[in-house]
């Protein structure tokens, strides 16, 4: 389960406080799937990164019991002067496995094959998708934090992303913040809606979307 | 006790796992790699060492030219490499947060850890290749000398925790380091000893660690033909404080961090 309680989170720029997210409060249950929507500016990067613990919030807080994963978007979470072989090496020692199993499976799911060996900064947007979430499911998380990072990948990524979210990991809960209907029609049963650092939560996907069209 | 042990299993391969992946990128994969973190600082050293000790008159100080600047200029280099290095050291790492188990206390211990071992290892070399020409002689005291060293690695620890935590919360630290660190030649004890000061100056100059770290180096080289005033008990209370300091400010410095 996570909890989030009273969610706000504050940045003061130029003296001035803008505050990103406003008493949001969410829970989410072992294998929940949970669709973040919003404009661009809602709020949706900076809750992922709470939930992630990259940043702290300035009032509230999340309880949590179970494992999360570091939020899998289009940059973080790699050294893009370091190799792929070298970040999955270094994420594999913090996380404890074996590098040679999660190698393994990397090399299967992100079919990435000699780019391992180049530093990542010259990875195209969808290969960096493909390895932070091949790196991901190899760790094995209890909940996958997702910032948009699935629509990055190409219609074979996105199938197999599928399979083994849905199919082999039903159990494993996901947090998916995105503004592509089709993709959280695909992997969501529940929405929270974002709007100027507000969220309402909706059960109902399909409700959700028209109230986030109509904003 | 479990949770204890786990916890501190976790640390290690945490802090491990940075040096490895600090030394990468830093240093490279190709060329002399991993040796250049013995290399770099004596590419600083030597040369300078060489050519300090040539100009200057060889009994300025009364002692030996090339032991007394070398006891002065190698702990500066460890000084100045720790601070620089700590700068901003989450912001320029703020990727590394992306992962649960990294703390900034990690990635604090790792960089400066490295920027130690680094120091002290040129340290060991330049000391032996200086003896074997000649020019050093071996410490009179060594047990006095690694007790100043030990309180000169703490010094240099504990100044990289504040300066490091600072400079995430203000830009002014970034400014200061900068002057503070040139003053630092001067005024730090690196080439010149308590005893050649006035009275009245020398317990202001006994203040700083750094004074006091250099007083008890600088007995172990020398033994009883200087007069030092190094006293371990205050460098271990001055140090304790200034540690805690650097701690809580580290602990504050979280709230500052702003994620890519």
């Amino acid at each position: 389960m996570i909890r989030a309680i009273e969610l706000t989170k504050e940045y003061r720029t130029e003296g001035r406080v803008h505050r990103a997210l406003s008493a949001v409060s969410f829970t989410l249950d072992r294998g929940e799937k949970l669709a973040i929507v919003g404009r661009n500016g809602a709020g949706k990067s900076t809750l992922i990164r709470l939930l992630g613990g990259i940043e702290l919030p300035t009032r509230g807080f999340i309880e949590q019991t179970m494992s999360s994963s570091w939020p899998l978007g289009l940059q973080g979470g790699f050294q893009g002067s370091l190799t792929g072989n070298d970040n999955m090496r270094f994420i594999a020692r913090i996380y404890g496995k074996p590098f040679d199993d999660i190698k393994a499976y990397v090399d299967d799911f992100a079919e990435l094959g000699r780019y391992l060996s180049e530093p990542v900064k010259t990875y195209s947007l969808g290969m960096r998708a493909r390895l932070a979430f091949a790196l991901s499911l190899a760790i094995d998380f209890d909940c996958y934090l997702i910032d948009e990072v699935i629509a990055a990948g190409d219609q074979r990524f996105q199938r197999r992303s599928y399979e083994e979210l849905f199919e082999k990991r039903a159990d494993r809960s996901l947090i998916l913040a995105s503004h592509i209907g089709d993709v959280i029609k695909t992997y969501c049963s529940r929405a929270l809606v974002l709007h100027r650092g507000q969220g309402s939560l909706f059960d109902d996907v399909e409700l959700a979307l028209q109230v986030y069209n109509d904003l | 006790m479990r949770i204890v042990r786990d916890g501190l299993a976790t640390q290690r391969r945490v802090i491990g796992a940075l040096l490895i992946r600090e030394i990468y990128t830093r240093f490279g994969r190709e060329g002399l790699g991993f040796a250049w973190i013995v290399a770099e600082p004596l590419v600083f050293a030597i040369p300078v060492l060489l050519t300090w000790s040539a100009v200057r008159n060889p009994y300025e100080y009364g002692l030996k030219i090339m032991p007394f600047l070398w006891t002065g200029y190698m702990p500066l280099l460890m000084f100045r490499h720790v601070g620089s290095r700590m700068l901003l050291f989450v912001r320029v790492n703020a990727g590394l947060l992306y992962h649960r188990q990294v703390t900034i206390f990690d990635i604090f211990v790792a960089r400066c850890l490295l920027e130690i071992v680094s120091s002290l290892t040129a340290v060991l070399v330049s000391g032996i290749l200086f003896y074997a020409v000649g020019l050093l002689d071996a410490p009179v005291d060594l047990p006095m000398f690694y007790l100043g060293y030990f309180y000169m690695i703490w010094w240099c620890a504990a100044i990289g925790l504040v300066i490091g935590a600072l400079s995430e919360r203000t830009e002014w630290a970034d400014k200061i380091w900068m002057p503070y660190s040139y003053l630092y030649i001067f005024f730090g004890g690196v080439f010149w000893m308590a005893e050649w000061l006035p009275p009245s100056l020398r317990s202001w100059a006994l203040l700083q660690p750094s004074v006091q770290a250099y007083e008890l180096i600088r007995a172990g080289m020398f033994g009883n033909i200087v007069r030092t005033h190094g006293d371990p008990a205050y460098l271990t209370a001055a140090l304790a404080v200034l540690t805690l300091i650097g701690l809580l400010l580290m602990r504050d410095a979280r709230k500052y961090v702003v994620a890519e």
